[in-house]
């Protein structure tokens, strides 16, 4: 049994989250559920995005559309920060490169 | 401390209705949760100051203090007791403040600002109830490196909120790069896991190489002589000294290409980059006269 599963109804009981969201998520295809021997559980690595997705959903007030939709948005800014970061060394690298010797006035004929 | 003005930060006139202070709320959240603005410092402040706006707002007792005292929050306990002063003694109004409904966000909204604190208390961070948590809070944190600690891997010691984590800096990180050290956040609640720690690294540039990618530039001197006749000159690699052949007639400018002896790639050990060299032919100064004249003869024959 790997140790980083964790039983669906026990985290929905630690956490107060319904296990029908849990479901809710399952359905959509944003999270992944395991069934070992009839009991569900979730993986570790996936706590974090429940949780945010718990945020969306009832604080924000955003459906599971929405939610899915950002989830991809917010994947795609993801990898545009990655290359802006990328392309601001490149940029950098560049204006360090380009330095100039001050040329006095009275020398330019 | 200032004075806040909580309509303002919702952008809704003091005769909003409760209703109206909701959806203003709801419709500021959107923009600037930090769910939706990851690594965003101002959206995330910006969602503070709006989460603490509604705190107040949102609930009717608070409201009605906070439209009470206003900008002479100072005064609020003077006035207080007066009031219970007053009520203990027939006097008109008054009543109980506190109350524990509210509407704030179930995320890591914060602290509230001492505005709110002298007025309300500390009582008012709480959270909504709906969510207890269970995996504890993320934490971000930057860590300056310079060229040459990023060119190897190496240990070091931090320390994040008061704890001190050792971890293992793989060679080759980026200027603006992250990692997630996994289990290294907040403690878990209700025997849930920690959070992780994401880790910004921080290059200021080199006073010698450049660096764009895995690859290297240096720029490299070169007397005249040897750029004229050709020969041996000694530059700097990151990993020590190197003697490179130079060809007669090189030209000011010139590159050269020294495989494998740039950065190192991330996560592919024994893998470098390239060093490309630079000549910067230096002409020489300070010339006495036999020189003078030998550069003069040179002149004539060219």
């Amino acid at each position: 049994m790997e140790t980083d599963l964790i039983i669906v109804s026990e985290y929905c009981q630690q956490s107060r989250i319904e296990p029908s969201f849990i479901a809710l998520l399952e359905t959509e295809g944003l999270i992944d559920i395991r069934i070992i021997e009839g009991t569900r559980y979730l993986h570790y690595s996936q706590l974090c995005d429940v949780e945010r997705y718990f945020r969306m959903y009832y604080d924000l007030s955003i459906n599971i559309e929405g939610i899915d939709a950002i989830r991809h948005l917010l994947k795609r800014m993801e990898s545009l920060q990655s290359e802006l970061s990328s392309l601001r060394n490149r940029l950098r690298f560049h204006e360090n490169s380009a330095s100039y010797l001050e040329y006095p006035e009275e020398d330019c004929f | 401390m200032a004075y806040i003005d909580y309509y303002k930060i919702l952008g809704v006139d003091k005769s909003a209705s409760q209703e109206d202070i909701r959806k203003a709320f709801k419709k500021l959240a959107r923009k600037h949760h930090p769910d939706l603005n990851p690594n965003d410092p101002d959206a995330k402040r910006r969602f503070q100051e709006i989460n603490e706006a509604n705190e107040v707002l949102g609930d009717p007792e608070k409201r009605k203090k906070y439209d009470q005292y206003g900008e002479h929050w100072q005064h609020a306990d003077q006035f207080e007791a007066q009031q219970q002063y007053r009520q203990q003694y027939g006097g008109a109004g008054g009543g109980a403040y506190w109350s524990s409904s509210g509407g704030s966000f179930s995320g890591d909204e914060g602290e509230f600002s001492d505005f709110f604190e002298s007025l309300f208390g500390s009582r008012g961070g709480h959270r909504s109830g709906r969510s207890a948590g269970f995996r504890g809070q993320d934490f971000n944190a930057e860590l300056q490196l310079s060229l040459r600690d990023a060119a190897q891997t190496h240990k070091q010691v931090l320390t994040v909120n008061g704890k001190k984590i050792r971890i293992t800096i793989p060679a080759g990180v980026e200027n603006g790069q992250t990692i997630k050290l996994g289990g290294q956040g907040a403690p878990g609640i209700n025997g849930g896991p920690a959070g992780d720690l994401y880790l910004t690294f921080v290059i200021p540039d080199d006073p010698v190489f450049k660096r764009l990618g895995n690859d290297l530039y240096v720029d490299a001197p070169l007397p005249l002589y040897t750029a004229v006749l050709g020969g041996e000159q000694v530059i700097d690699t990151l990993s020590g000294k190197v003697k490179l052949k130079v060809k007669p007639e090189t030209q000011n400018g010139t590159k050269v290409r020294l495989k494998g002896k740039g950065f190192p790639v991330y996560k592919q050990e024994g893998q470098s980059g390239d060093l490309i060299v630079t000549w910067r032919v230096e002409i020489p100064t300070h010339l006495t006269e036999k020189q003078q004249e030998l550069f003069r003869e040179l002149q004539r024959i060219s």
